[in-house]
């Protein structure tokens, strides 16, 4: 595999930025011409993949559509029935899939998803909150300028911010972000844990095409794209889901149980997840955190739970345990391969820190977003079959302890041994801690085929 | 033994289908239009009838040769698959549905070639065993347990997690006693029905998705 044309791919999809403050416009195209020229202006914005050696932009600037955005820029109807199914629904169409249903399902969801008026997200990140308002200035502007599109709306996300620096805690109090998959092309340092496993135990990056278009999979096949091939390539698909969290429901119920654990509140807390608050994972640390690892790229994502098979150390419904299972099923990992995402995103909604109140109607939460070259494959799997349902952890109906939509009904048994310390607890009547508050699947393209979508140039002949 | 796996019996069957052109609708269609009304849960024939695990029914238009170089080459016959994961002897599970469900069982095979019913037991056996060939994978989902052992320990299961959950950090001394009452009334309870135990599922699946 030789390298990819970083120049070609969005940084967004190469590269999580780091960066601390985001705003996401949610755009509606009025009228093709003048949106095709709102696309061409953009393109000299467009954050590429390429390496910033001069230390990092003061903002960024990516932008990708929904089925209906491209239908509207009036992309050729050959061309919008080429895209796999799942895209071509969006997420509200799949709801029964993916388990968003109840508390989650459609009608609930903000009033900006339950219409399907949203045509493309253009995401603004940035190193300090002037620098987000003075891009985004210049973005209205052109919006303005165009005519191209109108700003429904735009939701504004943050890294937390405690003793005055951005962390990477999220409103629960636990340490987010770890662990992204390596791909083979992706010029990144890479970290032991955090792309597949070998049989000999070391890890190694995924195949390419298991998050761009355009490249072999994991199968060695290529992932279904729209035609033309030009149009798809260096481009992926993007999940966008709104996660609110009901932080005064999570505090209460783990005060409620911890007080009944014999392990104590935060070795509960860290059961939940499979990590500590501070992020050290349970498997390497099981009785304390341990700042030493949780900070070290060469431990934090480094384990696996194949020594762990009843779940002693690391729970086998724990939240990372089930999202990613790493060889937790057996065949060296293999099984889980084909099921990896890229997650980006942040925190949105004001921070309470432990013992400030909170409540669970304050607007909080995290903007999820998973990159991905297949949905249906990727993303939807994961969703419906590790978050929703437990039958390959051999959990029979128990959902994910923390993102499960439980309804009140839900239970997660933490297992143990016969010591004080590490007792085995059942958790039920389980509420939805995490509620969905809308979202959509969204294409995510190359520099080439932004242009050709300003320049109508789609043919897929 | 390839049909055994353990204690799980492993059954394959191919049943010819009738290939009669003055039929309407032909008699694979026929199949399928019962096969897709036929109960799941508690009313599927497979849960009348004591010891399946899994059961599939396919009716099998033709099979297409996957490979280099390209061949063509077609089945002589359609063919109705019956394949179950099934507890005991194959003549006594054979038995059991030939006693339970008879009504089903003669509303799908009598589309097929030779069929005698299931009113006569053996000859319906004897049938069966003719159509049979060698199982050699298995669901794997199945574990070396009886149906109503199974259905047993899904039981245990539930109420034991049910009460751990009731009863976490109870006064050791009412805990004794609640426990035995539990035991008491476990022991006493009966076996779940077939196809009583899996909690309704919101979740669509299937197609693309699996």
């Amino acid at each position: 595999m030789s390298k990819l044309n970083e120049t070609d791919i969005q940084g967004f999809v190469l590269r999580g930025y780091n960066l601390p403050v985001a705003r996401y416009f949610f755009l509606h195209f009025e009228d093709a011409a003048r949106a095709r020229m709102l696309i061409g202006r953009l393109l000299h914005h467009v954050t590429t993949g390429q390496l910033w050696d001069g230390g990092k932009p003061e903002s960024t600037v990516n932008i990708a559509f929904t089925q209906q955005g491209l239908a509207a820029l009036e992309l050729p109807d050959a061309t919008l029935l080429s895209f796999p199914v799942e895209f071509q629904q969006g997420m509200k169409k799949r709801a029964g899939i993916l388990g968003d249903t109840g508390l989650n399902s459609p009608e609930r969801w903000d009033e900006l998803w339950r219409d399907d008026r949203v045509h493309a997200w253009l995401g603004i990140n940035a190193q300090s909150p002037a620098a987000l308002d003075h891009r985004c200035a210049a973005m209205v502007e052109l919006l303005e300028e165009t005519g191209g599109a109108v700003a429904l709306a735009a939701q504004e996300a943050a890294a937390v911010v405690i003793d005055g620096k951005p962390t990477t805690r999220e409103h629960f109090g636990f340490t987010d972000g770890f662990g992204n998959p390596d791909y083979l092309g992706v010029g990144r340092s890479s970290q032991p844990g955090q792309g597949k496993l070998l049989p000999n135990g070391s890890w190694a990056p995924l195949a390419t095409g298991e998050l761009l278009l355009g490249y072999a999979d994991e199968a060695g096949e290529l992932p279904v794209a729209p035609m033309p091939h030009i149009l798809a390539s260096n481009g992926t698909f993007m999940v966008y889901r709104k996660l609110h969290q009901n932080l005064a429901t999570f505090r209460a119920y783990l005060d409620e149980h911890a007080a009944l654990y014999g392990g104590g509140k935060e070795k509960l807390a860290a059961k939940f997840i499979g990590r500590w608050r501070d992020g050290t994972p349970l498997e390497l640390s099981p009785d304390n955190p341990d700042s030493s690892i949780a900070q070290d790229p060469n431990r934090s994502t480094n384990f696996t739970y194949g020594a762990d098979p009843e779940g002693m150390r690391c729970p086998i419904g724990a939240h990372v345990r089930r999202v990613h299972p790493r060889d937790a099923f057996g065949f060296n990992g293999k099984l889980i391969d084909r099921r990896r995402i890229t997650r980006r995103g942040l925190p949105y909604g004001p921070f309470a820190a432990e013992g400030e109140p909170a409540s669970d109607t304050e607007e909080r939460g995290v903007i999820f977003m998973a990159l991905n070259a297949s949905i249906s494959r990727q993303f939807e799997f994961v969703q419906q079959q590790w978050i929703e349902y437990g039958n390959d952890p051999h959990l029979g109906n128990d959902k994910d302890m923390l993102m499960g939509n439980h309804g009140g009904r839900g239970k997660f048994v933490v297992q143990g041994d016969a010591s004080a310390a590490n007792p085995p607890f059942i958790c039920s009547k389980l509420p939805n801690f995490v509620e969905l508050r809308g979202g959509d699947y969204f294409f995510l393209p190359s520099i080439t085929a932004l242009g050709m979508l300003a320049m109508g140039l789609v043919d897929p002949r | 033994m390839p049909n055994k796996n353990g204690t799980v019996y492993g059954l394959t069957i191919l049943s010819p289908i009738i290939d009669d052109e003055q039929a309407t609708p032909s008699h694979d269609l026929q199949i399928r239009k019962y096969l897709a009304t036929l109960p799941t849960g508690e009313q599927s024939p497979f849960a009348l009838a004591p010891g399946t695990h899994l059961a599939r029914l396919v009716v099998m238009d033709d099979v297409i040769y996957v490979g280099m170089p390209a061949c063509e080459e077609h089945l002589k016959s359609k063919y109705l698959v019956f394949e179950s994961n099934c507890d005991g002897e194959l003549d006594n599970y054979l038995a059991g549905l030939a006693a339970s469900v008879p009504e089903h069982l003669d509303a799908i095979w009598s589309h097929c070639v030779g069929y005698p019913g299931a009113a006569n037991q053996q000859a319906f056996i004897d049938y069966m065993k003719a159509c049979q060939l060698e199982t050699t994978f298995y669901f794997a989902a199945v574990n070396d347990k009886s149906v109503p052992e199974t259905l047993r320990a899904l039981q245990t299961q539930h109420a034991v997690a049910d009460f751990i959950a009731d009863h976490q950090g109870m006064e050791p001394a009412r805990l004794q006693t609640e426990f035995a009452r539990f035991v008491a009334e476990l022991k006493s309870a009966p076996v779940p029905r077939p196809g009583s135990m899996g909690q309704p599922r919101s979740i669509k699946t299937g197609g693309r998705n699996e």
